[in-house]
């Protein structure tokens, strides 16, 4: 470790002020520890009873909260857009090194285990932990197993981009929808009673949301890793 | 029990970050940061937070992985 | 000893002292390394900081976690729902921007073939 050689004195005395800073939040921090305060969650506990979905923290990502999900797959939109922009996706070139035959026939082998592992995580997500993020990034590791071990494997340029444009303008004709019959943006227009609760088909929309969601998350995330993968050299 | 479980787990993690920080070779420095994801995982498990323990794992170690280990071949870093 | 680790004061403290410290950790690591990836990585050790201590400021150790276990019926004794929801979020959207970040150093290093802090100078002189 080079490191006693070449650090300036402004970059210390930078890194002592960071340091007495974090010291004071702790310390303020370590005097007042309550026990028992009242939080907006424990509130929320009681707004699920009524809403049939087993699992919580979907409904405050998709219900309670499902505005600032949609604003979380737009910034994900425009990161994937701006990789894509960059990274020349026109050029594709052929790798020239080819694969070890084992990598090859285990990612076959292990390929619709992984796609379907996935599938059920994303369609399981209010009965149990997972849901539309966590899914959609398991189908799109997958896809990446076949993009590493197969040198002329591509993705189709047509099905990825028609998945991902209904998937993201359903999400926001089912919020118009609920806005006309019952005046709430995302408003809960499907049956969901408390009767269901465990079972696969309750809980309204929120089981559809979600697998919308994991759709366009998946999509996405392969086409950043495709473009990552396959760019052109310079020779 | 479970508060000496914690405090070993975070001065794992301590360490391996200051290990992955000063690392001259920057293929050590991204293997050591997976090390980072993999010990919050165990934190957010022992905090009983199954959804982000979940979402952790699986965009740690697969996706963000990657990002750096192609940055690392079309740099054309010594690995 | 194991009984003196298990009260609840002395979980907060270790919690908030051990990512207060990886925070540190993260911001030597920005301040000093001259290679422009590792402070990418200092950055994203310094994100894990901000997440554990935010799950681990609302924990308690009696309550179980926010999903219906078989054969329970009601939301009573559990833990807070919000948090984790929002550290979902944001674990995603940090991912999304650090590959934004990468991207845009490859394209870089297409152009002018560098990749020292130092060297990038071409808006002096």
């Amino acid at each position: 470790m080079s490191l006693k050689r070449d650090l300036p004195t402004s970059t210390m005395s930078g890194f002592a002020l960071s340091a007495s800073l974090v010291l004071t939040i702790l310390n303020i921090l370590l005097h007042n520890i309550p026990n028992n305060i009242q939080t907006v969650g424990d509130e929320l506990l009681k707004l699920n009873q009524t809403e049939g979905v087993a699992n919580a923290v979907t409904t405050v990502v998709v219900y309670f909260r499902g505005f600032d999900t949609l604003g979380e797959i737009a910034v994900l939109f425009i990161a994937s857009l701006g990789i894509g922009l960059m990274l020349d996706a026109n050029k594709r070139c052929d790798i020239k090194a080819k694969s070890n035959f084992m990598l090859q026939t285990a990612s076959k082998l292990l390929f619709p285990i992984i796609m379907l592992f996935g599938i059920y995580v994303m369609v399981y997500g209010h009965l149990s932990p997972g849901g539309g993020f966590q899914g959609g990034v398991i189908v799109a590791s997958g896809v990446l197993l076949l993009l590493i071990s197969f040198n002329e494997f591509e993705l189709s340029h047509k099905v990825v981009s028609m998945l991902e444009m209904f998937a993201g303008a359903s999400y926001v004709i089912i919020g118009l929808i609920g806005l006309l019959v019952l005046d709430k943006f995302l408003g809960n227009f499907l049956p969901n009673d408390v009767a269901n609760m465990g079972m696969l088909l309750s809980g309204g929309i929120i089981p559809i949301i979600y697998i919308i969601v994991g759709v366009k998350v998946g999509s996405e995330m392969s086409v950043i890793s495709e473009n990552l993968i396959k760019r052109c050299e310079d020779v | 029990m479970i508060g000496f479980l914690i405090l070993s787990v975070f001065i794992g993690i301590v360490i391996i970050a200051f290990a992955s920080v000063t690392q001259k070779k920057l293929s050590d420095a991204i293997i050591l940061f997976m090390g980072v994801g993999l010990g919050s995982v165990v934190l957010f498990f022992i905090f009983k937070a199954p959804d982000v323990a979940l979402t952790e794992a699986v965009i740690g170690s697969g996706i963000s992985s990657l990002i750096f280990l192609m940055a690392l071949k079309h740099l054309k870093e010594k690995a | 000893m194991f009984e003196f680790f298990n009260q609840s004061e002395v979980i907060k403290i270790i919690i908030i002292v051990g990512s207060m410290s990886l925070f540190l950790v993260g911001l030597f690591g920005l301040l000093t390394q001259k290679h422009i990836i590792k402070t990418f990585i200092s950055i994203a050790i310094m994100e894990s900081s901000v997440f554990l201590l935010f799950i681990g400021l609302s924990y308690k150790q009696t309550f179980l976690a926010p999903i219906l276990a078989d054969g329970q019926q009601n939301f009573s004794q559990m833990n807070d729902p919000v948090p984790q929801a929002m550290i979902l979020t944001a674990i995603v959207i940090g991912m999304a921007v650090l590959a934004l970040g990468v991207s845009f150093t490859i394209e870089y290093y297409k152009l002018t073939s560098k990749t020292n802090i130092d060297e990038m100078t071409s808006l002096r002189n």
